[in-house]
């Protein structure tokens, strides 16, 4: 039978001990067993005060995401001999999942990420009382938000996004998902409203696009593509005075102009008031040659680029 | 939650209490679908939804309440659909999308891919949301609260991250806490389902119904009992044994594959247990179906094979077996989910009896049972605490969290025992061999002989971890003490029950007995014995006829 160290984060508040540390745990199981089953047995078996949540085991209630080697995955979904496999040492190490605190060992405090999630408005509103029956909609326009739908909150986009790693106060993957799945809704009503919502600080536009939160999902959720569609919906809706808003259509405008990017005048688009406070520092940079030159350069054929441009307009 | 957007639409003050996140429920792992005779793919009536969940119970569940849970049945599917819920649609109509399921003359299923319940628990938890109803998320319910006249006016609730003790007064109190799967293992059913409010109940002097009937899934993966949804059936997947050969045709010649779960899971047992099996298995074939439809219909199924039967659905037939699946019996109440015997208590859901499933329930009927029975249990509650207060709190005494605060410090002071896991495994080990599929009276004295002992082994229980903090041995400790009370109330009903019916049979008395046994068991707990009373079956239109598919 195999055996295996397993390298768990331990944080035990009740012990007096104020500081987390790891633990290693040896275990001997069977060739095929999942990383939920091993720290269920090390419970069972080895040191009952271990703690993480988990329900279903087949990937659906979305409790046991926590980090093996580094990368959230659900627990209940992983086998370990991958894990083993996949680690210089063999060594498999057990972490929470990341940008929460923790309560006590692998269990997480999620409060935030279900307040990011109610503040999305994740519910249908729509315009208008109910038919009857059921309320129409094609395949098709259902089949937008499947992807969405599929959902299941456990977090392992929270837990790997970089922008909530320098924003705590930042939405998040899931809930801009969420989001998503109702303004995209044929039978919402508040398309414009959820533009506005979702756009401002700490919104939409302030995602890195790392593209972790897409990597990560064990749904195949994209919830990036998620946040790039509402982005969409956004210009859609005319809802566009938002700084990000305005750096997406400053690269629009400079493509047009003189089509290719004009980093310099990125800066006064996206945020003409700040830029003016920012004059003294690049003119310095100018000086120095730190920034290419704000004269706008014309590509040669900029007729081609203007016919790209309005090929991608129409197919959107 | 059915439950208490309903109260809250009635205008009462009304929270939930649970000790998963709601989303964590078990509901979400309902995959193939809802029944509701829509009639958007077929002639489909009321009343063939009716008689097809009469005939799939055996016969044994109350019709008045199977005539209420089919008519209620399209007024919850649209209003599930007016909330949001992302149901599967017809190509050409923009109606919502109907498969056909097991035991069913008709398409009647409505759906969203393989992920219904998902979508169904997630659209009430939304409204929820929005309703802003008050919830006590991982708050553990370690008891019911009565007060002198025997009104049921709370519960005590264990905060489990701050490790406190509560009483939460209440005028009435709707429990929900879904089924008691892990008396079995291997079971599709999840670690948190442990049946806790039918023990709350039974320990409140509240009898269980009907607790014999457990349903096995003729579809659940051999490595971890994982559930495989019937709906792979409805769309048209095939069983075999090692010769290819498509069984069913002996068993059911005419719904095959579609016959209702008891028939599909005995059917199987029996192919494996005369050697036609495959590793214990019989195969479940979906090949033919295409991959474009399985990747549509049913992309869980696929993953959940390939991540734990190293299969490909499209590629292979994936190796199957009976798995218990859904408990049948519960909290014994009417058709308001009012429990008779305890004014003030409602239960919905699998974790009550009322009875629609009878001995056998039908695919696509447990996700119906808890909007439908979950709203009318929230109207009732309402109804009842509007009702019977004049306006006025209850009187709401804490001696039961005073006596729970008592147990719990025994517990953690208790050295040198066993712990629950040990005791756990042990009865899940005992059910599974001896009260399976096919039982038999001798083998059914001896399950009681080890659910005895494992009460006694209880006794000494020793947890682990005796800190405040999230305490998980503390919970999963107080778990088994539920399982041990549900396991025994299973088998004694079993024992007593000799005959054969729906989920329940018996090679010692292969028949069903109408004149005997054409009633409900409610199993009672009296100084710590299970004691078997008898009530009887709601008869309508229906006469009991010889049952075959």
């Amino acid at each position: 039978m195999p055996s295996t160290t397993f390298r768990i984060f331990r944080f035990q508040p009740d012990s007096g001990k104020t500081e987390p540390y790891h633990q290693d745990f040896v275990l001997e199981h069977e060739p095929r067993i999942t990383l939920l089953d091993a720290i269920l047995r090390l419970q069972n078996e080895q040191d009952g005060t271990l703690a993480l949540r988990y329900s279903c085991r087949s990937a659906i209630c979305g409790s046991c995401a926590c980090k093996a080697n580094g990368k959230t995955v659900l627990a209940c979904m992983e086998q370990v001999e991958d894990l083993k496999a996949a680690n210089v040492g063999g060594v498999v190490r057990v972490d929470p999942i990341g940008n929460f605190a923790p309560i006590k060992d692998l269990v997480a405090d999620m409060t935030p990420f279900w307040e990011k999630f109610k503040a999305v408005k994740p519910f249908l509103i729509p315009d208008g009382p109910a038919p009857e029956k059921e309320r129409l909609v094609s395949k098709e326009a259902m089949q937008k938000i499947y992807n969405e739908s599929k959902c299941i909150l456990c977090a392992a986009c929270y837990s790997e996004c970089n922008s909530l790693a320098a924003d705590p106060e930042f939405v998040g993957p899931a809930a801009f998902a969420w989001g998503y799945r109702f303004a995209a809704d044929a039978r919402d009503g508040q398309r414009k409203e959820r533009a506005k919502l979702y756009s401002g600080e700490h919104g939409i536009w302030d995602c890195t696009r790392c593209m972790f939160c897409n990597e990560r999902c064990p749904k195949g959720v994209d919830p990036r593509d998620a946040i790039e569609k509402l982005g969409s919906i956004a210009f859609q809706e005319k809802v566009t005075s938002d700084k990000g808003a305005r750096h997406a259509k400053a690269f629009l405008i400079s493509m047009r102009t003189g089509g290719k990017l004009n980093e310099t005048l990125l800066v006064p688009y996206t945020d003409p008031i700040g830029a003016q406070f920012n004059l003294p520092f690049a003119l310095q940079m100018l000086r120095k040659g730190k920034a290419p030159s704000p004269i706008p350069h014309r590509v040669k054929h900029l007729d081609e680029v203007k016919h790209l441009v309005k090929n991608v307009k129409e197919t959107i | 939650m059915r439950a208490a957007i309903a109260a809250h639409e009635a205008g009462v003050d009304v929270a939930l209490v649970t000790k998963v996140h709601p989303v964590r429920s078990h509901s979400g792992a309902a995959q193939g679908g809802i029944n509701a005779a829509l009639g958007n793919e077929s002639d489909d009536s009321t009343d063939n939804h009716t008689f097809d969940t009469v005939k799939g119970a055996d016969y044994i569940g109350d019709q008045d309440a199977i005539a209420i849970l089919c008519e209620r049945a399209p007024h919850e599917i649209y209003q599930l659909e007016h909330w949001g819920a992302v149901f599967s649609r017809q190509e050409e109509s923009g109606k919502i999308a109907q498969r056909p399921f097991g035991g069913a003359g008709f398409p009647r299923t409505c759906y969203a891919a393989d992920l219904t319940g998902l979508v169904i628990l997630h659209t009430l938890y939304t409204v929820c949301v929005k309703y802003n109803i008050p919830t006590y998320e991982e708050w553990f319910v370690t008891d019911l609260v009565s007060d002198d006249s025997g009104n049921c006016v709370g519960v005590v609730a264990y905060d489990m991250i701050r490790g406190t003790i509560e009483t939460i007064g209440a005028k009435s109190v709707v429990l929900a806490t879904g089924g008691a799967g892990r008396v079995y293992r291997p079971s599709t059913n999840a670690h948190a389902s442990t049946g806790d409010a039918m023990s709350l109940a039974l320990r409140a002097g509240v009898p269980l119904k009907d607790m014999e009937f457990m349903q096995f899934h003729p579809t659940t993966l051999k490595s971890n009992g994982v559930l495989v949804t019937e709906a792979a059936r409805g769309e048209g997947g095939y069983l075999l044994n090692k010769d290819g050969e498509r069984f069913m045709t002996k068993y059911a010649p005419n719904k095959l594959e579609l016959a209702s779960r008891d028939v599909v899971s005995r059917a199987e047992a029996t192919e494996i247990m005369e050697g036609r099996g495959v590793d214990g298995c019989v195969m479940l074939d979906l090949r033919h179906l295409g991959r474009d439809r399985i990747i549509e219909r049913l992309p869980q199924i696929r993953e959940l094979a390939i991540a734990f039967a190293g299969t490909d659905p499209i590629e292979e037939p994936i190796p199957i077996r009976p798995g218990a699946h859904y408990h049948m019996g519960g909290v014994h109440v009417d058709n308001w989910g009012a429990a008779p015997h305890m004014p003030g208590l409602f239960a919905a859901g699998e974790c009550a009896c009322v009875s629609v499933h009878g001995a056998n329930r039908l695919g696509g009927n447990s996700l119906l049972e808890t909007v439908v029975f979950g709203a009318r249990a929230g109207e009732a509650a309402s109804s009842h605490a509007n009702e019977n207060f004049n306006g006025s709190r209850p009187n709401v005494p804490t001696d039961a969290a005073d006596r729970f605060q008592e147990r719990l410090k025994e517990m953690l002071e208790r050295k040198d025992g066993p712990r629950q896991s040990e005791i756990r495994d042990e009865l899940a080990d005992a059910m599974q061999e001896k009260v399976g599929v096919y039982r038999t009276g001798p083998l059914l004295e001896e399950a009681k002989r080890s659910v005895d002992a494992l009460k006694e082994k209880f006794k000494s229980v020793v947890v682990d971890d005796k800190g405040k903090t999230f305490n998980q041995d503390l919970i999963h400790t107080i778990e088994t003490g539920y399982l041990l009370d549900l396991a025994d109330c299973m088998v004694t009903g079993a024992i007593a029950r000799t005959e054969s019916r729906g989920a329940h049979s018996r090679t010692d008395f292969t028949e069903r007995d109408d004149e005997n046994w054409m009633k409900h068991t409610l199993a009672y707990l009296e100084d710590g014995e299970v004691r078997l009373d008898y009530s009887e079956v709601t008869m309508t239109k229906y006469e009991p006829q010889v049952r075959s598919y």
